[in-house]
């Protein structure tokens, strides 16, 4: 087991930038969650740990030994690297028993077979798969080729364990379950795990930390609650979350001491938590709110925004109701209790605390970066 | 049910017409290699013979016996030599890209399509000089290197196919290229070493152009040429030119009608023949 | 750097049976083909003639030569004949074939190796086979006339300058259209089962179908397969060289290899010879160029 640190990692390909310039680290027993849209460079930085692309510039390190240099053209190969990898496909060799899947790391590794036997069979039992091992790789589900595919990873007792959406080929229900087991898994075993993922939710459910990244770069790297509590910037803010977070144009103006943002359509009082705001007045803003930290009244309460009921959707066990608000949508989430039709008019109340102001030009988060 | 106006008995009788069409020669060609002299005047080709005998067969296997020899022993060596050379490239071009492996690929499969004329006069002298002239060595030599390209293509076109993340895993398991190549890539190519091999075996055997100009006697000479000097050999005697047709037809025949699918599948992965 | 690092990229120590033996793979593909071909290009610079390989360069002569030789042009008069008639005539055969057999035809895989079996013999093979079909006193076809009454069709075939072409472009019509026929019936069944349906819910049968939907959208396989023919056109050798050598009349159904190999094997004017494999390799490049330009652009 070991940490992992990458600096100023960056990899083009022709014109295009795949990653640039970033700076993780990894701490040791860490799961560490690389989340992204599809062409954020995710999977190219853990190729880059895997070894299995080079970068155009930067370093990889795994605790104090530097495996990738680029300025000194020093790179590692992946067979050298002890690190195992989980891929989307989960890259089960398909002319081999699940036994001798899970036994060529070793094998290759010219171990001792009686060592081999011993350990491959102490991961299948662990897995549960103990029955397959004789099967070949297309007698088995999805969920069973996950597990081999986990099996052949764990047997090598790497340093450190890449995962590229490893679960992104189960269907809905098993995933819920194999994330369970995965994280359960990573606490027993306590290893250093990087995993890529485009799924929000897989992310803030399983990730000890979480880096984003958008177009090569890195947004932010935190804990799932810091990152859902005080995003960096628009992006974050957005990507995480769902029903994604209610995003309102406004501008800044104070008056009689008191700071507001303007919103067009209706002028909202912001808390004195956002004093701090009040130097940089007059700036285009954009004010954010989540689904669930807005309150729906009937009364015209102070300092709340009128509405109108526009679309009611039921998810389960609560209702998410989009409103109408001049040109925009805003969308709250409530208890189904509430007795709404489609057309009311009502009140949106916004939790104060939750309110997030970004800078309209650079994007970021106005308070997280003043504070 | 697409033509539905087409009336299935023309249809019918049309195939069966392509059929005997297609087949007329060879029937031709097989009753004429049974027949005796006197059945060559007095019945027409395509009547069976009157009194079947194997004489013709049995004359010219004495002649063909050597050459069918040779052509055995160069063809099987040159089709697992180019197929093995062919999968190590195609192997080298789709999993281990460098600069430039495109241009590599596009430099050897042109050599698919080169009229062997623009190479003959030099490989000629080479063969020559390099002592395998009027050898079996030499023809091995010849077929594999002009089998490497059509080779490679197959193996390409097949590994192109093999998932990336497998070679991946197998890297971060810690296999370098050749043990992926052993362990992972060559139990995977069963199918594209048997299609490449019925395609090479079925080519090499057919060959007659390098055979014609790299052999003189009997000690090198394949069946294609032998067959050739039955010609001015035997003049007319129809019956003794199809038996050493048939003595040479035989062995490529027969792997046509037992792994003919796998023949298909290389004719149709962009091969040619000539 | 850049050149350093793609360098170790490639040759790392495990990599090196592989690649060793890879470049074995190119260096003789290197040899036998590209050096070949420029060398027998400086060979037909020079005025090598005889069983000795000693020659100067002499420039341009044997192409001078050329120009003034009438054999020359008649071989090659053939070889275009064999691309304006052969070619299309057996495309069109393997098109008419590939359709019949497209009408969920019972055994067609008999039918279908039957078709192909031509294709897989060796063209000395076919050379005799079609030796005897074309004989004029005892050969199948006349034989085969006489008995059905058609004694007037009886003609000399191979033996007639003015028919000898025919009969060669006919016999590769029957060697070749099995192949064109594979080609096109395995474009036909790429077709995804969906744009056919949707053609006949939108009222396209028989023969509509097969103008307004199907052929249209087999135009690669088409293409794949009439340069291949082409090319054929150009190099076939091994069959002409049996069934005729290039005769009656001397030259009646030469082409350019078989100019070659005579002018180069039998009268040893290796220069001369030389300088017509030049010229029949570009004829070949010309068209081989474009298709795989067209073909792996994209790869």
């Amino acid at each position: 087991m070991t940490s992992v640190k990458i600096k100023n990692l960056t990899k083009r390909y022709g014109k295009t930038i795949a990653v640039e310039n970033v700076n993780l680290e990894i701490k040791d027993g860490e799961l560490f969650i690389l989340l992204g849209p599809s062409g954020c460079g995710k999977t190219t930085t853990l190729l880059c740990i895997a070894g299995l692309i080079n970068p155009d510039e930067g370093e990889v390190w795994f605790g104090d030994d530097m495996i990738t240099c680029a300025e000194h053209n020093k790179f590692e190969r992946p067979q050298e690297r002890n690190v195992a990898m989980v891929f989307q496909d989960y890259a089960i060799y398909p002319h081999m028993t699940v036994f001798k899947n899970i036994a060529f790391p070793l094998e290759v590794r010219k171990k001792h077979k009686h060592e081999i036997e011993t350990r491959v069979k102490e991961v299948a039992e662990r897995l549960g798969i103990s029955e397959l091992l004789e099967r070949k790789p297309k007698q088995l589900s999805g969920g069973q080729r996950q597990r081999v595919a986990l099996a052949r990873a764990i047997v090598r007792e790497p340093k450190v364990f890449l995962m590229d959406e490893p679960l992104s080929n189960l269907d809905a229900k098993l995933r819920v379950y194999a994330r369970a087991e995965l994280k359960r898994l990573h606490k027993r075993l306590g290893v250093t795990i990087v995993y890529v993922t485009h799924d929000q939710l897989e992310a803030m459910s399983i990730g000890d930390r979480i880096a984003i990244l958008n177009n090569g770069f890195l947004e932010q790297i935190d804990t799932p609650e810091n990152i859902y509590n005080s995003p960096k910037n628009i992006f974050v803010a957005g990507f995480i979350g769902s029903p994604p977070m209610n995003m309102l144009d406004g501008t800044l103006i104070e008056k009689d001491g008191k700071l507001f943002v303007d919103l067009g359509f209706s002028t909202y009082e912001l808390s004195n938590r956002f004093d701090k705001l009040k130097k940089i007045k007059s700036t285009e803003v954009i004010l954010g709110i989540r689904p669930e930290d807005i309150s729906i009244s009937k009364e015209n309460i102070k300092n709340s925004i009128k509405a109108k009921v526009d679309i009611i959707e039921l998810m389960g066990r609560e209702l998410s109701i989009h409103h109408r608000v001049n040109e925009n949508t805003i969308i709250a989430i409530t208890k189904p209790t509430e007795d709404l039709e489609i057309g009311d008019e009502l009140y949106l109340v916004f939790v104060n605390e939750k309110i997030h102001v970004f800078d309209k030009n650079t994007e970021e988060n106005l308070i997280t970066k003043n504070s | 049910m697409r033509f539905l106006r087409f009336k299935r008995v023309i249809l019918y009788i049309l195939l069966i017409f392509f059929v005997i069409v297609t087949l007329l020669p060879l029937w031709a060609g097989i009753m004429t290699a049974f027949k005796t002299e006197a059945d060559l005047i007095y019945t027409t080709p395509l009547e069976p013979p009157s009194s079947p005998t194997t004489e013709p067969l049995e004359k010219t296997f004495i002649i063909m016996q050597r050459p069918l020899q040779n052509s055995l022993i160069f063809t099987s060596v040159a089709t697992i030599l180019s197929c093995f050379l062919g999968s190590i490239a195609g192997y080298t071009l789709t999993k281990i890209k460098f600069k430039g492996s495109n241009t590599v690929f596009l430099g050897l499969i042109i050599g698919i399509f080169i009229p062997y004329q623009a190479v003959l006069v030099p490989l000629v002298m080479t063969m020559v000089s390099w002592g395998l002239y009027n050898t079996v060595w030499g023809l091995i030599l010849t077929h594999t290197v002009y089998g490497i390209p059509i080779c490679t293509l197959l193996f390409r076109s097949f590994y192109v196919g093999i998932p990336d993340s497998l070679i991946n895993a197998a890297k971060t398991d810690g296999a370098g290229t050749w043990i992926i190549y052993r362990r992972i890539i060559l139990p995977l190519s069963l199918m594209p070493f048997v299609v490449a091999s019925v395609f090479q075996f079925t080519n090499i055997w057919n060959d007659f152009l390098f055979g014609l100009v790299l052999s003189r006697g009997t000690e090198a000479m394949p069946a294609s040429v032998a067959l050739a000097n039955l010609k001015g050999g035997f003049v007319a005697m129809w019956n003794l030119q199809m038996a050493g047709t048939l003595w040479y037809t035989l062995p490529a025949l027969i792997v046509y009608l037992i792994l003919g699918k796998y023949l298909i599948k290389g004719f149709m992965t962009g091969a040619v023949k000539g | 750097m850049k050149r350093k690092r793609i360098s170790r990229k490639i040759f790392t120590k495990d990599r090196i049976i592989i690649q060793f033996i890879f470049l074995i793979s190119v260096l003789l593909v290197g040899y036998f083909v590209y050096i070949g071909i420029g060398w027998n290009v400086v060979v037909s610079l020079s005025d090598w003639e005889g069983l000795v390989p000693s020659y100067n360069i002499v420039g341009f002569d044997q192409y001078i030569k050329l120009l003034g030789d009438p054999i020359f042009f008649t071989s090659l008069m053939n070889n275009i004949l064999l691309m304006l008639i052969f070619v299309p005539c057996t495309l069109f055969l393997g098109l008419f074939l590939a359709i019949l057999l497209d009408q969920k035809v019972r055994k067609e895989s008999v039918f279908r190796t039957i078709y192909l079996l031509p294709f897989t013999l060796s063209f000395v093979v076919t050379g005799f086979l079609w030796r005897w079909m074309y004989n004029p006193s005892m050969g199948v076809i006349n034989t085969l006339l006489e008995t059905i009454g058609l004694e007037l069709l009886k003609s000399g075939w191979i033996t007639d300058p003015n028919m000898a072409m025919f009969c060669v472009i006919i016999s590769l019509i029957w060697q070749f259209a099995g192949y064109a026929m594979l080609i096109f019936l395995a474009g036909i069944r790429s077709i995804p089962e969906s744009h056919i349906m949707a053609a006949e819910v939108d009222g396209a049968s028989g023969f509509q179908l097969y103008k307004r939907v199907i052929i249209p959208q087999i135009k690669a396989s088409t293409f794949t397969a009439f340069v291949i023919l082409m090319v054929f056109a150009l190099k076939a050798f091994d069959f002409i060289y049996i069934l005729t050598g290039g005769g009656p009349a001397g030259w009646a159904t030469e082409i350019l290899p078989l100019t070659m190999y005579k002018e180069t094997f039998a009268m040893t004017h290796f220069a001369y010879g030389s300088t017509i494999a030049t010229v029949l390799f570009l004829l070949v490049m010309a068209i081989v160029i474009p298709y795989l330009y067209s073909t792996y652009r994209r790869k």
